[in-house]
């Protein structure tokens, strides 16, 4: 079977930088995949390319059969192809209602939407509570479950997750992995997951690539890389 | 008393007129951070069609609330087509440009919108029809005439409505949400699926159906118009969205309004020769004590 994402020799530049240095990287429908590696890997960059934010100077994408190279964000949703992006970035000054309303903003299915709803709220009761509370007075880890749930209300087929541990507490980095485990088995939805816990990332993840300087380095199953000595040295400290 | 009472409802009428073009301003500052210096011609513009159709229209057998209702819909159409075409000729191609350049694109199209209705309408003032004021059935406002006129009152009735029509729009509408979505962070709105070239063109469509109104209120309230009226109107609206904290929609109705009351005041009890100088002095304190305007949020940037 053709994998619903493959990204074949892709690299991005900014300005003169070479950010990517030509990546390739598969992802089958109901995986997910972690990315690992340091900061400045071009981790983030190779999930804004994905999703059309920075768009490749070389190389090809392909997602559910078509070629998206060079498409740009606010079409590739239509899609399914959803990024919840590192830092959350909330609307701050919209509701919480109003922040998932923007999730699913291209959709215009308005029962669909509403059990969509339904789904978020189970997963973040929390949510539910803070309906018509602006999104910016949310504390670090709602802000995160918010973030999810505008994903999922885009109704993601692919859904690339960037850091979303990134400076939470670990009882709430626990759930929120929670969850993410739990809509992948639930929903089927295939994932890229982007963590600096390269440990926490490989116990959700089946598969891993790791990144160095731009370049995939490595790559394999993620209990064969997590009991590799030398990888766990080198790449996932210790 | 009496004048008092003249004077707060000039000063309210200035101000909602302030108002409807100081909207223009604040919300396209909101979305792409460019103050619109073309936006006072826009109102000229707008005031200059509603005085050809209601010439043409009137001749054409149109009269009362239906003259009325025709005129605004063509100057806001007209008004639109000249914020959407504008917005593509003189500041798309600059959007990734540094923020100095669609600044100077705007002042040299307000400059070219000024001189080519110039042209074609000579620098004279011309005679503005009052539509308003020529409606019969508003003749049981004549007892208080002497306080307020039927088209000072309908003025400010029309801007209030408007602006709930305007509000209800950012509020409840999905358009309004893009909007608000866009202001708050572009990127993110993409990543929503927001196309933020049409919300761009939207709010400038918004924009200019506003200001055309407000051109043909003030056509009927001062009974005359010319190439000019633009200029210090832009001007005004924009002293008044910075006075109300520009980007914020609230605060360019506040500051219209109180713009409005000083300017008239200042008129009535100093002389009118001041109500510019107290404007401007306006404008400068509040640079100074607030400059982040009475409604708006404190600019912080990062380094």
């Amino acid at each position: 079977m053709k994998p619903l994402l493959a990204v074949n020799g892709v690299k991005t530049f900014y300005g003169n930088i070479e950010a990517l240095k030509g990546i390739s990287l598969t992802a089958g429908s109901g995986e997910i995949i972690a990315l690992l590696g340091a900061n400045g890997a071009g981790k983030t960059t190779a999930l804004k390319t994905i999703v059309g934010l920075t768009p490749p100077g070389e190389g090809q994408i392909i997602y559910a059969g078509g070629d998206i190279t060079g498409k740009r964000p606010e079409d590739l949703i239509r899609k399914g192809l959803v990024l919840v992006p590192e830092g959350r970035h909330i609307f701050p000054a919209l509701t919480v209602s109003e922040n998932l309303m923007m999730g699913a903003f291209h959709r215009a299915d308005k029962n669909e939407i509403a059990s969509d709803l339904e789904y978020v709220f189970k997963l973040f009761p929390k949510l539910k509570e803070r309906l018509n509370q602006s999104g910016g007075t949310l504390s670090g880890g709602e802000q995160q479950m918010l973030a999810i749930s505008r994903g999922l209300m885009g109704r993601p087929k692919l859904l690339l997750l960037d850091e979303p541990s990134l400076g939470l507490a670990p009882i709430i980095i626990g759930q929120i992995f929670e969850t993410i485990r739990e809509i992948n088995v639930s929903q089927k939805t295939t994932m890229i997951l982007v963590e600096q816990n390269a440990k926490l990332a490989l116990t959700v993840a089946g598969r891993a690539y790791i990144m160095t300087a731009g370049r995939v380095a490595m790559s394999g199953a993620a209990e064969e890389l997590q009991n590799d000595e030398n990888i766990r040295r080198a790449y996932l400290g210790g | 008393m009496n004048l008092f009472v003249e004077l707060c409802f000039s000063g309210l009428t200035k101000g909602s007129i302030y108002a409807l073009i100081a909207l223009g301003y604040t919300m396209v500052y909101g979305i792409i951070a460019l103050i619109n210096f073309a936006h006072g011609e826009i109102y000229m513009i707008g005031a200059f069609t509603a005085l050809i159709f209601s010439l043409i229209l009137s001749s054409w057998g149109f009269s009362g609330l239906g003259l009325i209702f025709s005129v605004m819909v063509i100057a806001g159409l007209y008004a639109a087509m000249y914020g959407y075409t504008t917005e593509k000729i003189a500041y798309k191609p600059l959007r990734s440009s540094p923020r100095l350049s669609p600044l100077i694109s705007a002042i040299g199209l307000s400059i070219f919108l000024q001189n080519y209705v110039l042209l074609a309408q000579t620098s004279n003032d011309i005679l503005f029809p009052d539509l308003i004021g020529q409606l019969d059935f508003l003749g049981f406002l004549e007892p208080i005439a002497h306080l307020a006129t039927p088209t000072q009152i309908c003025i400010v009735i029309t801007c209030a409505v408007t602006m709930a029509v305007l509000s209800f729009i950012i509020k409840k509408t999905k358009m309004g949400l893009a909007m608000r979505a866009v202001a708050q962070n572009p990127d993110m709105a993409r990543l929503s699926g927001v196309n933020i070239d049409r919300v761009i063109s939207g709010t400038f469509i918004l924009g200019s159906v506003l200001a055309a109104l407000g051109g043909l209120l003030i056509g009927c309230s001062m009974q005359q118009i010319n190439s000019n009226i633009g200029f210090l109107a832009g001007l005004k609206a924009f002293t008044a969205a910075v006075l109300g904290g520009i980007g914020s929609i609230p605060g360019a109705v506040l500051g219209a309004l109180i713009l409005g009351f000083a300017e008239n005041f200042t008129a009535g009890y100093l002389a009118s020769d001041y109500e510019d100088v107290v404007a401007f002095i306006l404008l400068t304190a509040i640079l100074i004590i607030r400059p982040e305007g009475i409604l708006g949020q404190p600019i912080s940037r990062k380094v």
